[in-house]
């Protein structure tokens, strides 16, 4: 089954493919990508696809589990894209201070300030 | 520094937690002067909001002083007075561009949880779960304040905290609920709910013209604060006559308000104890998330053609909604957190011109360490509670 992750963002196409290819230059490998303008003035809609699922129960329950699953971390990928190229920033809580990360959302921080060894850990 | 945390269901404790710092160029760290208890935090005290964890600072209505601020922010001086909207908003996004800053699409780093509750991602709140993103909130001496080039607003004249506390969000929220009602002058609104909340939507209410509006609660003293303080013209106390539908109809020649608001939420009361029983038990074996029976009056009661206004806070799913009268009476509903942000200055303008002066919801007043007791006495409504501010 092929799998898609989309996000939206606030840009003309031309702008968020060259911040894109700059961030992928980063990134080294990346999946195939496409980019489409959103009707009216939504921007530009951005179209990530990954590879099939593991076909078994148990590989499935895994990939989800470890944060392994290509289709959670292409979410995360997007929508950290999402944040820079509109705000600039990643957004980071006390709960998640690496910010968006599928692996994060299963294992919270409490929301409290971080100790400088956290704030190192989390690239802050 | 020491911060109010939740540890459990019906449990908050007074700890020392780490200090903030800027975790982005866009951050600032404000000093908190006040800070208050919503009603909203009596979900996450009752333990009916999921995401939760021990530790977690509570608290999403502060003001105070700004003593860092990040590179990103230009608009912020070290000194300056704030008060900070509860929603975290990034200013940039679509959303946040049309005013819909409580769906901020950038500001949720736990954007994934919140997609699965709710469809899509919401914005980050302070001190409020961790679908709404894991931040710590204000209840605490300090707080981090993400994108604070948008959110906090400066309080540049000499009105006191309680004045202006306020607009971090039960009154924008109270405002909004109004607002939702397209008042034009000489309506019927009916406001169920005399809480914080509810007490702000009625004198919205009365702001926005509105001829009558008719305050329902199950406290007199409530009751009491509704019309002598915010202006409502006829009261209900539905622990006295549990039939509010049918008395909101006398009080309206049998026409029904024109709007109704919903300042209650999830963990609505009804008069009828079966209704209320069945409610209960179905949302202690998580059968249902949401008690319904304050939207349900509401939608049954709201005059055919009227608008139903949702401010009251509602986490997942409620059983018995009354689809039939809010299609074939063809009802508006309309609902939201608040988008503070689009609300903060106007209605702070109301408050240096004399329209109104918040402070008249504030009945208990304790420093922060006192803030367990603050829970308690604001959920069991003892000493006539309406509003706890607490002073780090």
């Amino acid at each position: 089954m092929r799998r898609v992750a989309t996000i939206t963002v606030l840009g003309a196409r031309e702008e968020v493919q060259r911040l894109w290819r700059e961030l992928a230059a980063e990134r080294g490998a990346d999946p195939p990508v496409s980019f489409m303008t959103a009707p009216g003035d939504r921007g530009t809609e951005i179209r990530v696809e990954v590879p099939d699922a593991p076909s078994n129960a148990v590989g499935q329950a895994v990939t989800k589990l470890s944060g392994s699953d290509p289709l959670a971390k292409a979410k995360d990928e997007l929508r950290r894209f999402k944040q820079l190229f509109e705000t600039g920033v990643i957004a980071r809580s006390d709960g998640t201070p690496e910010g968006h990360a599928v692996e994060r959302q299963l294992k919270q921080r409490p929301a409290q300030p971080l100790e400088q060894p956290e704030r190192e850990k989390a690239g802050v | 520094m020491r911060a109010n945390v939740w540890s459990g269901r019906n449990g908050v404790q007074v700890e020392n937690v780490p200090d903030p710092t800027l975790l982005n160029d866009r951050d600032a760290i404000v000093k908190i002067s006040s800070t208050a208890i919503c009603g909203s935090d009596l979900h996450l005290y009752d333990g009916y909001v999921p995401t939760m964890k021990r530790g977690d600072i509570l608290g999403h209505e502060f003001m105070g002083e700004v003593v860092e601020t990040g590179r990103g922010v230009d608009n912020l001086a070290v000194g300056d007075r704030v008060v900070v909207p509860f929603p975290i908003a990034c200013g940039n996004c679509w959303s946040c561009k049309h005013e819909l800053y409580s769906v901020c699409e950038n500001s949720n780093p736990n954007a994934g949880i919140a997609e699965k509750m709710f469809g899509h991602p919401t914005a980050g709140i302070f001190g409020y779960s961790h679908i709404t993103g894991g931040y710590a909130g204000g209840q605490a001496e300090y707080a981090r304040v993400p994108y604070a080039d948008v959110g906090p607003f400066k309080i540049e004249d000499d009105l006191t905290d309680e004045q202006v506390l306020f607009l971090s969000d039960i009154f924008p929220t109270g405002y909004m609920g109004a607002e939702f009602c397209q008042i034009t002058g000489g309506e019927t609104i009916a406001v169920f709910g005399a809480g914080p909340v509810g007490q702000f939507a009625i004198a919205s209410a009365v702001m926005l013209g509105a001829e009558r509006v008719i305050a329902i609660d199950e406290y007199d003293y409530r009751l009491q604060m509704a019309t002598a303080r915010a202006g409502a013209t006829d009261a209900i106390n539905f622990s006295e006559n549990a039939d509010v539908v049918e008395q909101l109809k006398e009080l309206t020649g049998g026409r029904g308000p024109d709007a109704v608001i919903d300042a209650v939420g999830m963990e609505a009361v009804s008069g009828h104890g079966v209704v209320h029983a069945v409610d209960r038990v179905k949302q202690a074996a998580r059968i249902e998330s949401d008690r319904g029976a304050a939207l349900r009056d509401a939608i049954m009661a709201c005059r055919p053609g009227g608008i139903v206004s949702v401010i009251g806070v509602y986490g997942g799913l409620m059983d018995k909604f009354p689809t039939g009268a809010f299609m074939n009476k063809g009802l508006t509903l309309r609902s939201g957190q608040c988008h503070v942000q689009r609300y903060i200055k106007p209605l702070y303008e109301r408050i240096r011109k004399g329209d109104i002066d918040p402070s008249f919801v504030v009945t208990h007043r304790l420093e922060l360490g006192h803030a367990p007791d603050g829970y308690e006495t604001f959920k069991h409504k003892q000493d006539n509670c309406v509003k706890v501010v607490l002073k780090p």
